[in-house]
């Protein structure tokens, strides 16, 4: 039981860095830097990097919440979490779930049309990328909060 | 709302300030489950 939970646990950081790495990396580094890039260098973001990392990003953020469920299920604590009679690992679980959603449900198919990857109408490219932009940001403010709730479990601040 | 998460440093601000009101909420959900013996120990604790 113990050896399960340590590779459930492990399996969902790597999965949780993987995904917010990615997050954080469009929002602190692509994003900013993308009006510094000459247009002719663009695709090269557009065409190759992006595409690329929103495969380990969106699936990052499934794993992360595939094995943070499993391992609230193993440990026996998953319904008091998501009902908040365990509110310190609970909101965080909730924040990830909603940030996961935001992933797979918004910002995934508004990048998709965004970047060209499947075929979409022209005029609806610029608004996609916003709000793929908007989602993505939302996602980075509720990031603070929920790794603050998840390290909470360990040392609670108050 | 679209204002803040335009702006990076806002965004983080704004993590901030929701991480401060969650530590704030989760000790106050703690406390509205404890019952009234559970309340006055820790109570006795903090004050001690």
């Amino acid at each position: 039981m113990e050896a399960e939970l340590f590779i459930i646990r492990y399996l969902h950081v790597l999965s949780g860095i993987m995904w917010i790495g990615i997050l954080w990396y469009f929002n602190f580094v692509q994003i900013p830097s993308m009006p510094k890039i000459p247009d002719d260098q663009k695709p090269a973001i557009s065409k190759v990097i992006a595409p690329e990392a929103l495969f380990w990003f969106r699936w990052g953020a499934f794993f992360t919440v595939f094995f943070g469920l499993a391992l609230a299920f193993r440990s026996g604590y998953m319904m008091d979490a998501l009902m908040l009679r365990e509110p310190n690992i609970g909101i965080g679980m909730w924040l990830g779930i909603i940030m996961a959603i935001n992933v797979w449900f918004v910002i995934w198919p508004a990048q998709k049309i965004a970047l060209g990857i499947v075929d979409a109408d022209a005029a609806l490219k610029p608004a996609m990328g916003r709000r793929a932009m908007l989602f993505s940001r939302t996602n980075t403010m509720l990031s603070i909060p929920m790794l603050a709730s998840m390290i909470s479990v360990q040392n609670p601040i108050m | 709302m679209a204002k803040i998460l335009e702006d990076l440093k806002l965004t983080v601000i704004a993590g901030v300030v929701l991480t401060v009101i969650m530590i704030f909420a989760t000790n106050a959900i703690y406390d509205s489950q404890m019952s009234a013996p559970e309340k006055a120990a820790t109570d006795m604790m903090n004050n001690m």
